[in-house]
């Protein structure tokens, strides 16, 4: 529920309607053209507008006796703050014949003043409410027939006639009749002023009052977004921490199951004959593609549970590729497929890295290759020198790792980084494997601040390009932050 | 309804509600048109170019009761169109009876009850009990082709206990029958919660017959109740 009333729900008021310099011009306008003074009052009392005319000089001149003072504020007050209608001394205005009966005509009422100049009254009706009056005057009205009346006179013994009827010329003279009909002119003028300002302000305050709400409103679906997003995340998170627990409890029987097979097969239990031999290599095979499979659930769980952590330090980068190819030429050179290694003519120098995780960056690479490379193929890695790369905008080397295989089709480039993603993930597929090699790779390349990126042709191969930096950051250390799947807020269809 | 007892003035509000093109701001027009200048103020809408309702509309209706209690009826449209939901929200706030304009024709019955459940919605929003504030429902633009047929309309009022009303609002039709209706579920419900009669001494056919005296009822269904007065040059 909106917290406050809408303006809708309350009276406005008519200084909320009415632009106060504006209105104010043109009550001088109105003035200037018909010499009689305006002054507008709210229903509190607020005064709007208050233009004086011509009577200044008269009406200071009387006030100037402490009687004339007494009746002048007396006077004042009726026409400002006593009722419009015909009591205390006020009286309906003697209309010209032929003016219009307006609910504003009929409302109108004429206050004398004892210097026998006189006031007009208008109440501002509106919508069936009172807002406030409009008082014309004073001026002299031409029906007088005596100036000065007794009722001036009798203020003072000291009172000069002469110079009163003098000052009281400078007063615009009219008939009553006219008064009230450039009264009426003035309403005319005054309710379209108020209709407009009317809609104006309530507009304005609406459209004010719907953005508010609206934003409420936005705010609250984000706050239940965020709360959704944070459970989302404490779930991943015990996800993650569950298969790190559990890829740790599967891996330390299966280190024993292929230890003791190892320990048969070299014949430490006693000679087994060419039949027995081959059994129970094929267990220690199988169990070492297990155990490599439980080490990448375990990596990509730690990497998802935000446990990794780099080590930064000097390494030897040529090192680090030939090492990595030696472990995969065995499994290489039994499918059939050529291993070709190139080195920049210059051995890169202050290189920074985590060296283990690196390696397991090029293995994990170079074991896809041969993997999706049929025999006959070849697989290559090349070690470039260290020079500016754009790519990072710093200076950097790069390790390329292509082979002559299957390829990837170009939709899946940016799949094939995601944690359990095959591109054939047919339960009849050719190639086995988790999908994690390449989540593990982009998480610790990115922890090191650089990237991979991979160009590949259906049919003919594909080629992984590592760019990494020389020297990580100041940091010894980086924790790899956990990938976190991009929450989109739902596109809203109203906007 | 907000009752001044202090200033003696009783103000309702009617929201005239439904689906974008319905018609709302069309009743209120029609019921301008049909109003004695003494008892209405102007016509306040704010329409985009091509005339669609940008915030609301404003009718204001006013009278005093025999025994001196001002009494304003304020009538309110809300904007159609969906991206103006939270417009819709605040105008409806405070909100005594809710005329619902409906489109009569087949193929906006899915919106029709869409903005049903808005209303709904934006009525518990608001804090305001579906239960206590009356609805009545206009079916409008019954002259078109491919409306819902009486006997279909008549299915309709038997699922709620809402009165429902047949209209062509651009002629008139229907139009005061609603306002009728409206203002006489806003008071039997007001009257049941702040014992108006009792209270302020303001009954049902006074607080209607001060409206409809001065409505000309020319052609409509309340002419024999509300007889014109004269014909007016309401305008």
């Amino acid at each position: 529920m909106s917290k406050t009333d809408s303006v809708l729900q309350r009276r406005v008021s008519l200084s909320e309607m009415l632009d106060s310099e504006s209105f104010t011009d043109v009550v001088k306008g109105f003035v200037e053209l018909y010499k009689v003074g305006i002054k507008v009052f709210d229903d509190k009392g607020a005064k709007l507008a208050d233009v004086k005319i011509g009577n200044g000089d008269f009406c200071g001149y009387v006030f100037s006796f402490s009687e004339g003072r007494r009746r002048c504020t007396a006077t004042v007050g009726r026409v400002k703050d006593g009722p419009v209608e015909c009591t205390g001394g006020a009286r309906t205005p003697q209309f010209d014949a032929g003016t219009p009966g307006t609910p504003q005509t009929k409302a109108m009422v004429t206050v004398p003043c004892f210097t026998g100049l006189r006031y007009v009254i208008l109440p501002i009706l509106w919508d069936g409410d009172t807002m406030g009056r409009v008082v014309f005057g004073p001026f002299m009205p031409e029906d007088l027939k005596e100036f000065p009346p007794s009722t001036l006179t009798d203020i003072t013994q000291g009172l000069d006639v002469a110079n009163a009827r003098n000052l009281v010329l400078k007063v615009r003279r009219a008939p009553e009749g006219t008064v009230a009909r450039v009264m009426l002119h003035f309403w005319q003028l005054l309710n379209t002023m108020l209709f407009s300002g009317q809609k104006m302000f309530l507009t304005s305050q609406l459209h004010i009052e719907a953005t508010r709400d609206q934003n409420r409103e936005l705010e609250e679906r984000n706050k239940r977004l965020e709360d959704a997003n944070t459970r989302l995340k404490e779930l991943d998170r015990l996800k993650s921490a569950f298969l790190a627990t559990v890829s740790h409890e599967l891996r330390t029987p299966l280190t024993s199951i292929i230890g003791y097979s190892e320990m048969l097969a070299e014949g430490l239990a006693g000679a087994l004959n060419n039949e027995q031999v081959d059994y129970v290599r094929t267990i220690m095979d199988k169990g070492e593609t297990l155990l490599k499979l439980i080490s990448s659930i375990l990596d990509i769980s730690q990497i998802e549970a935000g446990k990794v952590r780099l080590t930064f330090e000097p390494m030897d980068a040529v090192e680090l590729v030939q090492g990595s190819v030696s472990s995969l030429l065995p499994q290489a050179h039994k499918k059939g497929v050529a291993l070709d290694v190139k080195l920049p003519p210059d051995v890169p120098k202050g290189i920074i890295g985590d060296r283990d995780r690196l390696r397991q960056v090029i293995v994990n690479l170079l074991a896809n290759a041969v993997k999706f490379t049929p025999k006959g193929g070849r697989v290559g890695v090349t070690l470039t020198g260290v020079g500016q790369q754009p790519d990072l905008s710093a200076p950097g080397y790069r390790i390329i790792v292509e082979d002559s295989g299957v390829g990837i089709p170009a939709d899946q480039f940016d799949k094939i980084f995601q944690s359990f993603y095959q591109v054939d993930s047919s339960s009849t597929r050719e190639y086995g494997g988790a999908g994690l090699g390449l989540a593990i790779v982009k998480s610790f390349v990115e922890g090191h601040g650089g990237l991979v990126r991979v160009s590949s042709e259906i049919g003919r191969g594909a080629r992984f390009t590592v760019v990494l930096p020389v020297s990580p950051g100041i940091q010894p250390q980086v924790q790899i932050a956990p990938p976190v799947t991009e929450l989109k807020a739902p596109v809203d269809d109203r906007f | 309804m907000q009752l001044n007892h202090a200033q003696r003035e009783l103000t309702v509000k009617i929201v005239y509600y439904g689906p974008g093109l319905s018609g709302k701001t069309t009743n209120l027009q029609m019921i301008h048109q049909r109003t004695q200048p003494d008892v209405r103020g102007r016509l306040l809408t704010v329409e985009t170019h091509d005339d669609r309702t940008l915030f609301f509309d404003l009718l204001p209706v006013f009278f005093s009761t025999a025994n001196g209690f001002k009494v304003k009826v304020k009538l309110f449209t809300v904007p159609g169109q969906v991206i103006h939901n939270a417009t819709r929200r605040i105008v409806l706030q405070g909100a005594d009876a809710v005329a619902f304009i409906a489109d009569s024709r087949r193929n906006a019955a899915a919106e029709n009850n869409s903005y049903w459940k808005n209303l709904m919605e934006n009525m518990r929003e608001n804090a305001l009990d579906t239960a206590q504030v009356p609805v009545v429902i206009q079916f409008n633009k019954r002259d078109l082709p491919d409306t819902k047929t009486d006997a279909e309309i008549e299915e309709t009022r038997k699922k709620g206990k809402e009165p429902v009303i047949g209209a062509i609002a651009i002629r008139g039709v229907g139009v005061l029958e609603t306002l009728h209706a409206v203002l006489q579920s806003a008071y039997r419900t007001l009257d049941a919660r702040a014992g108006l009669s009792k209270n302020i001494g303001l009954t049902e056919k006074e607080f209607l017959s001060q409206v409809f005296v001065n409505v000309d009822t020319t052609g409509t269904e309340l002419e024999k109740q509300f007889p014109p007065k004269k014909p007016t040059g309401a305008a």
